[in-house]
């Protein structure tokens, strides 16, 4: 009894979320002609969810506690500040979403559904606080779903497009093979631990007796899942086509929300379902059962090379940023192959500035696509002369993108590699280094296109409003700051490396 | 006494009981007037043989999405009428809110329309156009 008052003071975020979300379903159908009231209350919504999670930190504890007495009293939620630091992460992209979808021409024009995108929006917020902070394998696949399926339905919105309901439909079929090839890892483990609860879980299999082919074949399963929320290499390649296909808005919140929400769940379920214990330099021990170490450093080499290397042919702005955002995938999956503190860190400084960066870059292509009505790459022809702002802010995103200083994407990159060097594997920062240079073709390929080809008479002249530049400027001010001046990240991240373990 | 089996057997025969008074009833009471539409295999309006890979009327699917409110209502209260005394007033709370929100579920429904079948609207033909046409046929010839 007690315990479940408990567990509601520890849930309140994700209470707000939900309550959101209904008074926005609500006042869809109040106000049936006259929907302007709703973008507000959904930007509202998300500032008290944030007043909320920045109200959390520091809180740690176990919500929903299981009340049978025979194994030690884990809950189905680990409230920490981790968790607390992945939610701020989706609370701030989702009210830049917001912002976007306000100035976006494309959701603009489905007037009458409005309330439902706004609706769908929270639900997948929802999903990924409920994502970041699950301990217990049923909470995961459930949150996971309820991600998903928002995101099902919004990737095609703009109904009216063939692209977007291509879009939708394929993100639907690989999203429901892969959430079924999960299923059946997490019941096989659940077959031979009996339990669904991630902190049992790992004081079960250090026993002898466990069947290792069994419970490997079942986290490669589980793995495929989850893989395929971060687009990570083998289960990256519905990525392109959704990207592409979903109104752009939705892109960028899938590419940056949906896969902080992937990483932290990965991280968490790797953290606290193989680690053994943590020495004082903060290096984790795996528990011998499953060698992660060799399968992740194969999988995120794969995923950026792959991702580099197709990204290189683009001439779709929109799908060259589906195909950099694997590449980016993959090095976020380095700092987890260290397994230790330092690279977690280096992982959360990078989400930071991944965040600003990669949220900037679709907000530039989208304010062009408003003028010109697609992304392709000669679209941004003299872009440079005709509209300077959104050319030079443009430029800023890219280098940061690349990783070349003075901008913030060469401090995540440098702390990643940092992380690296610290644990001898300097072969795969190498690897990853050439990779970065690799990409610096494509990236620096839109910069030629802006400034060295003259404007012609097509070339579009994007003069944004003024919310618009003060959102563009707010992006890209804060990439070239924390380029610069990057101590407060990096001691947010090393607040927030508190995950609840054993 | 009875054992727990026991009590299922009994409800299995009291189920077919049912079904054959039923039936019974029905034929005694019923005219019966045999078309060849009636004499099908009841399939919702469907053809009952056939390929499986024909186009299904759109309002199936409608309904079936309605349906889905009170399907997961049905499933999920069903545990908790077992244990909500336990939890005193905040159990029933808990119930109440969920509730709540699947009757939100079918206030939206109700005002987005879906409730409202796009019926098809036959025109009955008018004795006016019959005469038109006769006339016209008349002057033809």
């Amino acid at each position: 009894m007690t315990n479940l008052y408990q567990s509601i003071l520890l849930i309140l975020p994700e209470i707000v979320v939900s309550s959101v979300l209904i008074i926005l379903v609500l006042s869809d159908l109040i106000f049936h002609k006259d929907k302007r009231v709703i973008p507000f209350i959904a930007g509202l919504g998300i500032i008290v969810t944030g007043a909320f999670v920045i109200n959390q930190f520091g809180i740690t504890g176990f919500a929903f506690q299981t009340s049978s007495q025979t194994v030690r009293n884990y809950g189905m939620m680990a409230i920490d500040s981790f968790g607390v630091f992945f939610k701020l992460i989706v609370t701030a992209s989702s009210l830049l979403i917001l912002f976007f979808s306000h100035a976006s021409n494309e959701i603009q024009k489905t007037k009458d559904r409005l309330g439902e995108y706004y609706a769908l929006i929270f639900g997948m917020i929802l999903g990924m606080f409920f994502m970041i902070s699950a301990t217990d394998m049923i909470l995961i696949y459930l949150s996971m779903e309820m991600m998903s399926l928002s995101s099902y339905v919004l990737a095609g919105f703009t109904k009216l497009r063939d692209r977007s309901s291509e879009a939708s439909l394929k993100y639907l079929i690989y999203g429901a093979v892969s959430s079924g090839l999960m299923l059946f890892g997490i019941s096989i483990v659940y077959g031979m631990t009996g339990s669904t609860n991630l902190y049992v879980i790992n004081s079960l299999i250090q026993a002898p007796q466990i069947n290792l082919f069994a419970l490997s074949f079942a986290i490669v399963l589980i793995f495929a899942g989850i893989g395929y929320k971060i687009s990570s290499a083998p289960f990256h390649f519905w990525t392109p086509d959704v990207y592409e296909g979903a109104p752009i808005t939705i892109t960028a919140f899938l590419s940056v929300a949906s896969k902080a929400a992937g990483f932290a769940l990965l991280i968490r379920f790797i953290k606290t379902t193989f680690v053994s214990y943590i020495d004082s330099n903060g290096s984790w021990t795996l528990i011998n059962v499953f060698d992660w170490k060799p399968i992740l450093i194969g999988i995120s080499i794969l995923t950026m090379t792959l991702g580099n290397f197709s990204a290189l042919w683009q001439d779709n702005l929109k799908r060259m940023l589906a195909y950099s955002s694997i590449a980016h995938a993959g090095y976020l999956l380095l700092g987890l192959v260290v397994f230790s503190n330092q690279g977690l860190i280096a992982i959360l400084i990078y989400f930071i500035v991944y965040l600003l960066m990669n949220l900037g870059a679709f907000l530039i292509v989208m304010l062009v696509a408003n003028k010109t009505g697609s992304e392709e790459i000669d679209d941004y022809n003299g872009l440079g002369y005709t509209s300077p702002l959104l050319a030079v802010s443009f430029a800023i995103f890219l280098i940061s993108l690349t990783g070349l200083p003075p901008t913030a994407g060469f401090i995540g990159k440098l702390y990643l590699f940092i992380a690296l060097v610290d644990a001898k594997m300097i072969f795969v920062a190498v690897i990853a280094l050439l990779n970065s240079v690799v990409s610096l073709y494509y990236y620096i390929r839109v910069l030629k296109h802006m400034y060295l080809v003259k404007p012609t008479e097509s070339t579009a002249t994007v003069v944004p409003s003024l919310n618009n530049r003060i959102l563009v400027l707010a992006l890209a001010a804060p990439v070239l700051i924390f380029g610069i001046y990057f101590a407060p990240i990096v001691d947010l991240a090393k607040n927030c490396l508190v995950i609840l373990g054993l | 006494m009875l054992t727990d089996f026991g009590k299922i057997l009994i409800f299995i025969i009291l189920a077919i009981v049912f079904v054959i008074i039923t039936l019974l009833i029905s034929k005694l009471i019923r005219p019966n007037r045999p078309t060849f539409e009636k004499q099908k295999v009841y399939e919702c309006g469907e053809n009952p043989e056939g390929s499986p890979w024909v186009k299904f009327n759109i309002r199936f699917y409608v309904v079936a999405l309605i349906f889905i409110i009170f399907d997961v209502e049905v499933v999920l209260l069903f545990p908790w009428a077992l244990i909500y005394k336990e939890y005193g007033i905040y159990g029933f709370a808990v119930g109440l809110i969920f509730l709540l929100i699947l009757g939100l579920g079918m206030a939206y429904e109700w005002r987005k329309g879906d409730l409202e079948w796009a019926r098809p609207q036959p025109k009955p033909p008018k004795l006016s156009d019959i005469l038109n046409r006769n006339s016209e046929t008349l002057n033809s010839n």
